[in-house]
C-alpha cells in the first residue's frame, strides 16, 4: 500500500513541477545579434519617484531579422520597480513578457515583442519607461521642522542591458541647484537643475557603476500605504465609488517638537511637510464626500473643470515626516460614462486605480467591484498583472442572495497604472423589478398581518365588541 | 375615560368611513401623532443639516464608543468589558458601571437592520436615535394624557412635547445620551401605571414593571419613578382612596419591578440596600398592612374599625420608618448619597463635592431658563393642574404629585428641567384642550343647526364633542359672546404659533451645537468651521503610539477615548475623585513637580484646551480654578486656592497674576510660544489680557502638536534621558514619595486658614454647557 | 462573450434620475392615501361588516404604490439599490 501511495505522490509532484516549469517561467537566451547603438537616458528624480525614460537605438548585426529583444533591470533595483513599458517609433505600446535568462538569476528580464521585426543591419528606436518607488533615501533620516529634506539617489551610471552599448548619455533631472554631492565621472556637466553624464562609449553588457546624488528634495514624499477602492454598480443609473486611503509621509522623519508658532510665521515653514494635495476625479463626479472615522474633514475645496473635478484635499493636520493620516473619499458617476450594454450583456470599463495625487506611490491597492444582484457569467480583463482574490458576496439594501463582488489586489502602484479594466456580465433586466417587489411584498405581508390580527380575539371572557384603537 | 365609551357606541351606527366618528377621529389622531413625530424629528436635525451626522459633546462619545464596542464584540463581551483605555492605571469595568439600555436599544436596531441587509453605520443609528425616540415620547405622552383627561388633550400634549425646547435640548440628533430614550421610558411607565391603577389588572401592572425595567436599564433617573409611584400610593392611602385595584397594581409592580431592576449589573442590590429606594419598600409594607386591616374590616364590618384602621396604618407606617432608620444605622442600608443630598440642600455640593458643583448643569435653574425651555407652557400648566385637582380622581392625584415634585427638582438643578418638561406638556395640553372645548363648543352649537339640514352625521359629531368636554365646563360659560370667543381663539392660536416659533428658534440656536465643531461667522455672513478638536484627536489617533497615555482635564476624557482612541487618565465618568484631584494637582503644580506626578502616572502626552487665540471661553484656563479647588480638596498641603489669585483676590493671567499662577503647568502649557492672536502679539482674546509670563522654555515637555487655531495643544512628556534635569544639591536628591499619595488629609487646617481666603473671579469662568457627568440621580 | 465594446451602447438608467423626486411624491402620496384608507377601514369595520376582498384589494393597492414610492425615495436620496 505504502509504496504505491508514495509512487503516486512522487508522480504527482513531478507532474506538478513540470507544469509549473512550463506554465509560468519563460526562459530566454541573450541574442548576440543585437547591439545597442545609442542610448539617450533621462532620470527624473525631482519628485519622490524615480522615472527613467530611455531612447534606445537597436541594431541588428546578425543574419536573421530580430523579432524581440530583452530589457533588464539590476538585481538591486528590481524590488523597487513599479512599472515598465516600451514603445516603438510610432508611439505604440509593445507587449512585455516577464522572462528569465540562465545564469543571471539575480537580474530581472522582460522580452519585448516587436510589432515589426528589425531587418538585418537595420536599426529601430525603442522608447522605454520605468518607474521606481522608494529608490530615494532621505539622508539625514530625521530633520527638524524648519530644515529642508535631503535625499540620496543611488543608481546605475550606465544603461543596464544584456547587449553591448556603443554610446550612451544620461541626463539627471533634479529641479534644484542645491546638490550636496554627486558622482563625478567625466564627462559630466551640471546645469541649473540637471546633471548630464556622458557620452560614454562601448560599455559591455551588465555593467554597473554606482551613481550617487545627494540633493535637496522638498517635493511631497507621500506614500499611500493602502488604497481600498470600492466600485458599486447600480442599474438604476449610478456607479458609486469609494476610496479608503491610508497615507503616510515617508520622507525624513520629524525630529523634535512641532511648533505651531513657527509653522504659522511664514508660509515656507516646514518645507518638507505636506499641507494639501490635489486629487482629480472624473468630470462627471457628483456628491463628493471626504471624511474619516471622526466625520467630515471640512478643509477641502472642489473645483469643477472641463475634463475633471479637482479636489484640493487638506488632511486634518499637515503631514510631517513619519506622520500618518487616513480618509475616505467617495463620489457618484452616472452609469452611461462607464457601463455599456447590448441586450442583457453588460460591460463595465473603469479605471482599476484612480489619481490620488501627482507622482503618487501606492503600496497596496485593493479594488472591489460590486455588481448588481443576479449578475452571472462574469469575465474580467485586467490591464496589468494583478492578484485576484476570491469572489465574495455583498449584502446591502434590498438584497436577498447577495451581490457578486470581484476583488483584486496589486502591490506597488504608480500613476502609470491608471488604466481601465473590463468586466463583462449578464444581467436579466427583469431582475431590476425584484427590489421594488420585495418592498411591496413586505408591506403586503404587514397588511395581511393586520387583516389577520383584527380577526383574532385574545380576551378570555366574551367581549362586548371591544376593538383596538 | 368618556371617549372610549362613546367610540364603542358609534361603531354600530355609522357605516361610511369618513362619516364615521371613530374612523375620523382615529385618522385625525394617527395623522396628528405622525405629524408630531415628523415635526419633532425634523426640528432636531439642525445640527445634522448645519454640520454633519456626528455625535455631540462629551458623554455621547462614551455611549457611542461602548455601543460600537457592543456591536463589534457582542453583548456578553460588552457586559464583561474591562476598559483599560480609561482611568489609567485603574481601568474601568464598563459593563458594571453603565446603564446599558441605550446601547442595547441602538444595538438591537443595528442588528435588526443588518439582518434585513440594511447596512446603516452604527454611528448614524446613534445620531438619530434620540430624534426617533422623541416621536415615541410624543405617543407615550398622548397615551398618558388621554388616560388623564381626553384624547384631544393628549394630542395637544403630544404636539407640545414633540417640539418643546426643554426636551429637545437633550434629544437633538447627535445627542446620544441616556435621557434621549429615558424620557420615553418615563412617560410610558407612567402611562402604564395609570392604566394599571385604573383597571387593577395584573397584566397592566406587569407591563408597568417591564417598562420600568427598561427605564432602569436606561437612566439613573429611574429613582424618580420608584419614588414617585410609592408617593402616589401613599397619598392615595392618606386620602382614603385605598382600593383592591391599587393594592393589586402596586404590589405586582413593586415586586416584579424590584426583581427586574436588580438584573441590571450597575444597579445590582441597590434597590434593597440604599435609602433612595426605601420609600418604595416602606409603602409596600404599609400597603400590605392596610390591606390586611381592610380585610379584617371586611370580616366584621361593624365596630370601631375606622379608628383601628387609622391607628393601625399609623403604627405600620411608624414601624416601617423605624425599621428603615435602624437598618440604615446598622449599615445594612446605605445612607443617602451626596448627589441625593444636593437635591435637598442646594449648597451641599458647593461645600462637599466640588466636582459636582463644577458642572454647569448642576447649577440652580434661573427663572429665565424656565421660560426659555417651556415658553407659554410654563404659564398654562398651572391651569391644567388646577383643573386636575378640581376634578380629582386617582390618576389626577398622580399627575399633581408628578407636577409638584418635578417643579421642585427643576428648580434645584438645570438638568432636571428635563423631568419637568413632560408633565408640563401634559398639563398644558389639558389646559389648552379645556380652553378649546370652551371656545369651540358654543361655536359649533351655533353653526351646527345651519348644517344639520344636509348632514345629520356632522350634528352627531358636534354633539359628541360637546359630551366629551369634561365636567368643569359649566353651563354658565354659554354667556361668552361670539366676539370674545373668536378673539380668545385667535389669541391662543397666535400664542401657539409663537410657541412653535420659539421652540424652533431655541432648538436651532441654543441646543443644536455639536460642540466639537465650532462655527464662526464672518462679517459677510460666510461661515468658517473651526475643526480643531477633531484635528487634534485625529492627530492623536494616527501619530502616537497605540498605548500612549494622554493626560487632560476630565472633560475631554471621553472624546480622547472616542475619537483619538487613546488611553486617558480621567474622564467624564467622575467616579474617582482622588485620581481627578491628582491630575488637577499636576496641572496646578510647577513644571518639575508636575513632571514627578506625570512620570508616576506614566503620562506620555498632555492635552490642554486653549481658547485665547479665537476667544473660546470654555477653555482650560477658565476651568482651571475648579482644578485647583478639586486638587486642594485632596491635597490641601500642596495646593492652595488663594495662591492662584492676586493679592486683591482676582483671577487673572496678565502680569499682575500671582507667581504660582504664572508658573503652574496649565499656564505654561497654554501660553507656551503663544504669540499670535490679537493686535499685540500674544494677546489672549478670551480673557482680554496680555499673558503675564511669556517667552519661557519648557524643560520636561515639548510641544508635540498644536491645532490650527491653537484650540488644542498637545505636549509630549520627555523621557528622563531627553533632558538635563536642573542640578539638585545632593542633600535634596531624595524624592519624598509620600507627597504623591492621594491620602485624605488630616483635618489640620490651623496654620492654613489664613491663606484660605476665598478668591473672587474677575472674569468669572463661563462654564460651557455640556460638562456633565455620566450618572445622575 | 464575443461582444465588443464597439457594438455596445452606453447604458443609462431606465428612468431619468431627474424625475425621481416627482415619482416619489406621487407614488408615496397615493400609497399613503390607500394605507390610511385601509387602516381606517380596519378600525371602523366590525366583524359583521368586514369585507375580506375589499381589505385585500385596498392593501394590495396601498402596498404596490408605497413599495414603488419607497424605492424611488431611496433612489432620490442617493441609495442606489
Amino acid at each position: 500500500m505504502m509504496p504505491a501511495m508514495a509512487k503516486i505522490q512522487v508522480l504527482v509532484l513531478l507532474l506538478l513541477y513540470i507544469a509549473i516549469q512550463c506554465g509560468s517561467l519563460n526562459v530566454d537566451t541573450i541574442s548576440s545579434d543585437i547591439k545597442i547603438k545609442n542610448v539617450d537616458r533621462s532620470i527624473d528624480i525631482s519628485s519622490q519617484l524615480v522615472k527613467i525614460t530611455s531612447k534606445v537605438t537597436l541594431e541588428n548585426t546578425g543574419k536573421v531579422p530580430v523579432k524581440n529583444f530583452l530589457l533588464s533591470v539590476e538585481g538591486g533595483a528590481k524590488s523597487n520597480l513599479a512599472f515598465i513599458s516600451a514603445k516603438d517609433q510610432n508611439n505604440k505600446d509593445l507587449r512585455l513578457v516577464e522572462t528569465t535568462v540562465k545564469g543571471y538569476d539575480q537580474v530581472k528580464f522582460w522580452r519585448v515583442e516587436l510589432k515589426e521585426a528589425i531587418n538585418v543591419a537595420s536599426t529601430a528606436i525603442i522608447g522605454t519607461e520605468s518607474v521606481y518607488t522608494k529608490a530615494l533615501q532621505p539622508f539625514p533620516t530625521a530633520i527638524t521642522q524648519q530644515e529642508d529634506q535631503l535625499v540620496k539617489y543611488n543608481g546605475n551610471l550606465y544603461f543596464y542591458s544584456p547587449y553591448p552599448v556603443v554610446s550612451q548619455k544620461t541626463n539627471v533631472v533634479l529641479n534644484t541647484k542645491s546638490v550636496e554631492s554627486f558622482t563625478k565621472i567625466k564627462p559630466f556637466s551640471q546645469q541649473d537643475g540637471t546633471i548630464a553624464y556622458g557620452s560614454y562609449s562601448n560599455i559591455s553588457p551588465f555593467t554597473e557603476k554606482e551613481l550617487n546624488i545627494h540633493y535637496k528634495n522638498n517635493s511631497p514624499f507621500l506614500t499611500v500605504t493602502r488604497l481600498a477602492r470600492l466600485i458599486e454598480v447600480s442599474h438604476w443609473g449610478n456607479i458609486a465609488i469609494e476610496e479608503t486611503v491610508e497615507i503616510e509621509h515617508t520622507g525624513a522623519k520629524l525630529k523634535g517638537p512641532f511648533s505651531r508658532y513657527d509653522y504659522q510665521q511664514d508660509h515656507h515653514s516646514g518645507p518638507a511637510s505636506v499641507r494639501s494635495y490635489k486629487t482629480f476625479l472624473p468630470a462627471s463626479a457628483s456628491d463628493v464626500y471626504y471624511r474619516d472615522t471622526n466625520g467630515n474633514i471640512s478643509t477641502s475645496n472642489m473645483k469643477v473643470k472641463k475634463d475633471s473635478v479637482e479636489l484640493d484635499l487638506r488632511p486634518r493636520y499637515p503631514l510631517f515626516g513619519g506622520w500618518r493620516s487616513h480618509y475616505t473619499l467617495g463620489y457618484n458617476v452616472p452609469s452611461y460614462e462607464y457601463l455599456y450594454h447590448s441586450g442583457n450583456e453588460y460591460l463595465l470599463k473603469m479605471r482599476a486605480v484612480d489619481h490620488v495625487f501627482d507622482d503618487m506611490q501606492v503600496d497596496e491597492l485593493v479594488t472591489k467591484i460590486i455588481l448588481p444582484e443576479g449578475s452571472t457569467n462574469i469575465v474580467v480583463n485586467f490591464p496589468f498583472t494583478v492578484t485576484r482574490l476570491s469572489d465574495s458576496l455583498h449584502y446591502t439594501y434590498l438584497d436577498t442572495k447577495g451581490r457578486p463582488v470581484i476583488t483584486f489586489t496589486k502591490q506597488n502602484v504608480v500613476e502609470n497604472h491608471i488604466q481601465d479594466f473590463q468586466i463583462r456580465y449578464t444581467f436579466p433586466r427583469l431582475l431590476m423589478l425584484q427590489e421594488p417587489l420585495l418592498v411591496v411584498g413586505f408591506l403586503y405581508t404587514l397588511f395581511l398581518c393586520v387583516i389577520i390580527y383584527v380577526r383574532l380575539d385574545f380576551s378570555i371572557h366574551k367581549p362586548e365588541h371591544q376593538h383596538k384603537d | 375615560m368618556p371617549t372610549t365609551a362613546e367610540t364603542k357606541h358609534s361603531n354600530g351606527r355609522n357605516k361610511g368611513i369618513f362619516n364615521n366618528t371613530t374612523g375620523f377621529s382615529t385618522l385625525i389622531t394617527v395623522t396628528v401623532l405622525s405629524l408630531a413625530w415628523l415635526a419633532g424629528f425634523a426640528s432636531r436635525l439642525f445640527a445634522v443639516i448645519r454640520f454633519e451626522s456626528i455625535i455631540h459633546e462629551f458623554d455621547p462619545w462614551f455611549n457611542y464608543r461602548s455601543t460600537a464596542y457592543m456591536v463589534q464584540h457582542g453583548f456578553y463581551n460588552f457586559l464583561n468589558w474591562f476598559d483599560e483605555r480609561a482611568w489609567y492605571p485603574l481601568g474601568r469595568i464598563v459593563g458594571g458601571t453603565v446603564y446599558p439600555g441605550l446601547m442595547i436599544t441602538s444595538g438591537t436596531i443595528h442588528w435588526i437592520l443588518h439582518t434585513l441587509n440594511i447596512p446603516i453605520h452604527i454611528r448614524d443609528i446613534c445620531v438619530f436615535l434620540a430624534p426617533i425616540f422623541s416621536g415615541l415620547t410624543a405617543i407615550a405622552t398622548y397615551l398618558l394624557t388621554s388616560e388623564l383627561w381626553s384624547r384631544g388633550a393628549g394630542l395637544f400634549a403630544a404636539c407640545f412635547i414633540a417640539i418643546v425646547p426643554g426636551y429637545s435640548s437633550r434629544s437633538v440628533a447627535g445627542s446620544y445620551d441616556n435621557e434621549g430614550i429615558a424620557i420615553f421610558a418615563l412617560q410610558f411607565t407612567y402611562y402604564l401605571w395609570l392604566k394599571s391603577i385604573k383597571s387593577g389588572s395584573i397584566f397592566w401592572s406587569i407591563c408597568t414593571a417591564l417598562s420600568y425595567f427598561y427605564m432602569v436599564s436606561a437612566w439613573g433617573g429611574y429613582v424618580f419613578i420608584i419614588n414617585l409611584i410609592p408617593l402616589h400610593v401613599f397619598v392615595l392611602l392618606i386620602m382614603g382612596r385605598f382600593s383592591q385595584r391599587l393594592f393589586v397594581s402596586y404590589t405586582v409592580f413593586y415586586i416584579i419591578g424590584l426583581l427586574l431592576s436588580m438584573q441590571i449589573p450597575f444597579v445590582g442590590f441597590q434597590p434593597i440596600r440604599t435609602s433612595e429606594h426605601m420609600a418604595a419598600s416602606g409603602v409596600f409594607a404599609l400597603l400590605m398592612a392596610v390591606g390586611a386591616l381592610k380585610y379584617l374590616h371586611s370580616l366584621n364590618p361593624k365596630g370601631q374599625w375606622k379608628q383601628l384602621l387609622i391607628l393601625g396604618g399609623l403604627v405600620a407606617a411608624g414601624t416601617v420608618f423605624l425599621a428603615v432608620v435602624l437598618l440604615t444605622y446598622m449599615g445594612v442600608i446605605a445612607p443617602w448619597s451626596g448627589r441625593f443630598y444636593s437635591l435637598w440642600d442646594t449648597g451641599y455640593a458647593k461645600i462637599h463635592i466640588p466636582i459636582i458643583a463644577s458642572v454647569s448643569e448642576h447649577q440652580p435653574t434661573t427663572w429665565s431658563s424656565f421660560f426659555f425651555d417651556l415658553h407659554v407652557l410654563v404659564c398654562t400648566f398651572p391651569v391644567g393642574l388646577w383643573y386636575c385637582i378640581k376634578n380629582i380622581n386617582d390618576e389626577r392625584v398622580f399627575v399633581a404629585l408628578y407636577a409638584l415634585s418635578a417643579v421642585y427638582f427643576a428648580g434645584v438643578m438645570v438638568r432636571l428641567m428635563l423631568t419637568l418638561t413632560p408633565v408640563v406638556c401634559v398639563l398644558a395640553g389639558i389646559a389648552f384642550s379645556i380652553l378649546l372645548d370652551l371656545v369651540l363648543k358654543e361655536d359649533e352649537m351655533q353653526t351646527a343647526p345651519v348644517e344639520t339640514e344636509d348632514s345629520k352625521n356632522l350634528y352627531d359629531k358636534a354633539g359628541k364633542l360637546k359630551k366629551r368636554t369634561p365636567e368643569p365646563v359649566p353651563a354658565a360659560d354659554s354667556g361668552l359672546g361670539m366676539n370674545v370667543r373668536s378673539g380668545t381663539l385667535i389669541a391662543f392660536m397666535i400664542l401657539l404659533m409663537l410657541f412653535s416659533v420659539h421652540c424652533t428658534w431655541a432648538t436651532s440656536n441654543a441646543y443644536s451645537s455639536p460642540s466639537i465643531v465650532l462655527a464662526s461667522y464672518g462679517n459677510d455672513g460666510s461661515r468658517k468651521i473651526l475643526d480643531d478638536f477633531r484635528e487634534a484627536y485625529g492627530w492623536l489617533s494616527q501619530n502616537t503610539a497605540e498605548d500612549a497615555r494622554i493626560m487632560s482635564w476630565w472633560d475631554y476624557g471621553y472624546q480622547i477615548a472616542g475619537m483619538g482612541n487613546r488611553t486617558t487618565l480621567v474622564d467624564n465618568n467622575t467616579w474617582n475623585n482622588s485620581h481627578i484631584a491628582l491630575v488637577g494637582k499636576a496641572m496646578a503644580s510647577n513644571e518639575s513637580a508636575a513632571y514627578d506626578i506625570m512620570t508616576m502616572l506614566d503620562v506620555d502626552y498632555v492635552l490642554v484646551i486653549f481658547g485665547g487665540a479665537i476667544g473660546y471661553s470654555g477653555d482650560d484656563i477658565n476651568k482651571f480654578i475648579w482644578m485647583v479647588r478639586i486638587a486642594e480638596g485632596e491635597h490641601p498641603k500642596e495646593i492652595h486656592e488663594a495662591d492662584y489669585f492676586t493679592e486683591r483676590g482676582e483671577y487673572r493671567v496678565d502680569s499682575e497674576a500671582s507667581k504660582t499662577m504664572l508658573n503652574c503647568l496649565m499656564y505654561k502649557l497654554s501660553y507656551y510660544r503663544y504669540d499670535s492672536g490679537g493686535s499685540p502679539a500674544g494677546y489672549d482674546r478670551t480673557r482680554g489680557a496680555l499673558p503675564g509670563h511669556r517667552g519661557f522654555q519648557l524643560t520636561y515637555l515639548e510641544e508635540a502638536y498644536t491645532t490650527e487655531h491653537w484650540l488644542v495643544r498637545i505636549y509630549r512628556v520627555k523621557k528622563p534621558d531627553e533632558f538635563n534635569r536642573p542640578r539638585l544639591p545632593l542633600a535634596k536628591r531624595t524624592i519624598p514619595t509620600s507627597n504623591n499619595l492621594s491620602k485624605k488629609p488630616a483635618y489640620d487646617l490651623g496654620p492654613m486658614t489664613s491663606k484660605r481666603r476665598k478668591g473672587l473671579l474677575k472674569n468669572k469662568p463661563t462654564l460651557v454647557k455640556g460638562k456633565k457627568m455620566t450618572k445622575l440621580e | 462573450m464575443s461582444l465588443e465594446i464597439e457594438s455596445m451602447v452606453r447604458y443609462a438608467s431606465p428612468i431619468n434620475p431627474a424625475v425621481f423626486p416627482h415619482l416619489t411624491m406621487l407614488l408615496l402620496g397615493i400609497g399613503i392615501f390607500f394605507t390610511a384608507w385601509f387602516f381606517v377601514y380596519e378600525v371602523t369595520s366590525t366583524k359583521s361588516s368586514r369585507d375580506l376582498f375589499k381589505e385585500l384589494l385596498l392593501s394590495l393597492v396601498a402596498a404596490l404604490f408605497s413599495g414603488f414610492g419607497i424605492l424611488f425615495l431611496l433612489l432620490w436620496v442617493g441609495i442606489y439599490v
